[in-house]
């Protein structure tokens, strides 16, 4: 019962989010709906036994993706934010897209016999652990290297730009 | 005891809220919020399959993987915004059309 309620009050919480992030216009609001979201969503997956993956979420997201998005929010929009108002035909288009994917989503799940089979909550720590460096142990490697390319194609996008031979050549010029 | 259905109709919902800021916003950076939303909706599939469906534990270390993915992606996509930014002074993805041919 009471895990009931505590999913209610965390899915509530995530589809408020959602819907307040698309009716927002500001976006530094909207970072903060991100936020809340991510919050809930880090809390069912306690409310699902799954600790490890919960506290990946707080970490991860909420400590590095939602900081980076305020930063990227504070880098890039001063006064030349554009109005992010869609336009009157986009909103009709848009809530018949969404409204016939997500009846077909929750029709296919609600008629579909999904062989269940509850599993009790652990540890689960040592358990993924043993599944990251056995059964996934092709893809965990290969979440390393694309860290690795991701953090150096990051640092080469976002370097400031400096002139080849601008401010070397002038400084020597004034020196002498 | 709730089962596998209210998490996935959950999962659909972000999924839909997520497509819909991906579509409707004009600010690059509202619509790397709403990519962030699909991959939350997938990751909480994974792990509702891997609590109340079959198959263990993989469904909470494939999540894992989508965390690590999104934090990934999120790094690149800012990255390239913010040259979009310095180049032409807006993060309104209907002014990058430079490159049309």
């Amino acid at each position: 019962m009471l895990e009931t309620v505590i999913f209610f009050f965390l899915a509530g919480l995530a589809v408020a989010a959602g819907v307040a992030i698309l009716l927002s216009t500001s976006i530094v609001r909207m970072a903060y709906w991100l936020i809340t979201m991510l919050v809930a969503v880090g809390g069912l997956y306690f409310l699902m036994g799954a600790d490890f993956v919960g506290v990946i979420q707080i970490l991860v997201y909420v400590g590095g993706v939602a900081v980076l998005l305020v930063f990227g929010v504070m880098l890039t929009s001063r006064q030349l934010a554009p109005k992010l108002r869609p336009g009157r035909g986009e909103v009709l288009w848009l809530a018949i897209v969404g409204f016939v994917l997500l009846e077909a989503l929750t029709l296919s799940v609600l008629h579909t016999r999904w062989q269940q089979n509850a599993m009790a909550p652990g540890n689960s720590v040592g358990e993924i652990g043993r599944n990251l460096l056995g059964e996934f142990l092709g893809p965990f490697e290969l979440v390393s290297v694309l860290l690795l390319v991701a953090m150096l194609g990051a640092a080469y996008l976002a370097r400031p730009k400096v002139p080849t031979q601008g401010p070397q050549h002038t400084k020597g010029t004034m020196v002498s | 005891m709730m089962g596998l259905t209210p998490y996935l109709i959950l999962s659909a919902i972000l999924l839909v809220l997520g497509l819909a800021i991906v579509i409707s916003k004009r600010n690059a950076i509202a619509m790397l919020i709403g990519v962030e939303f699909i991959l939350n909706a997938a990751a909480l599939n994974l792990v509702a399959f891997s609590r109340h469906g079959i198959g263990g534990l993989s469904g909470q270390t494939a999540a894992l993987f989508v965390i690590v993915l999104a934090a990934a992606e999120a790094v690149v996509a800012l990255a390239i915004f913010l040259n979009f930014y310095h180049t032409i002074a807006t993060v309104d993805i209907d002014q990058g059309d430079q490159l049309k041919g």
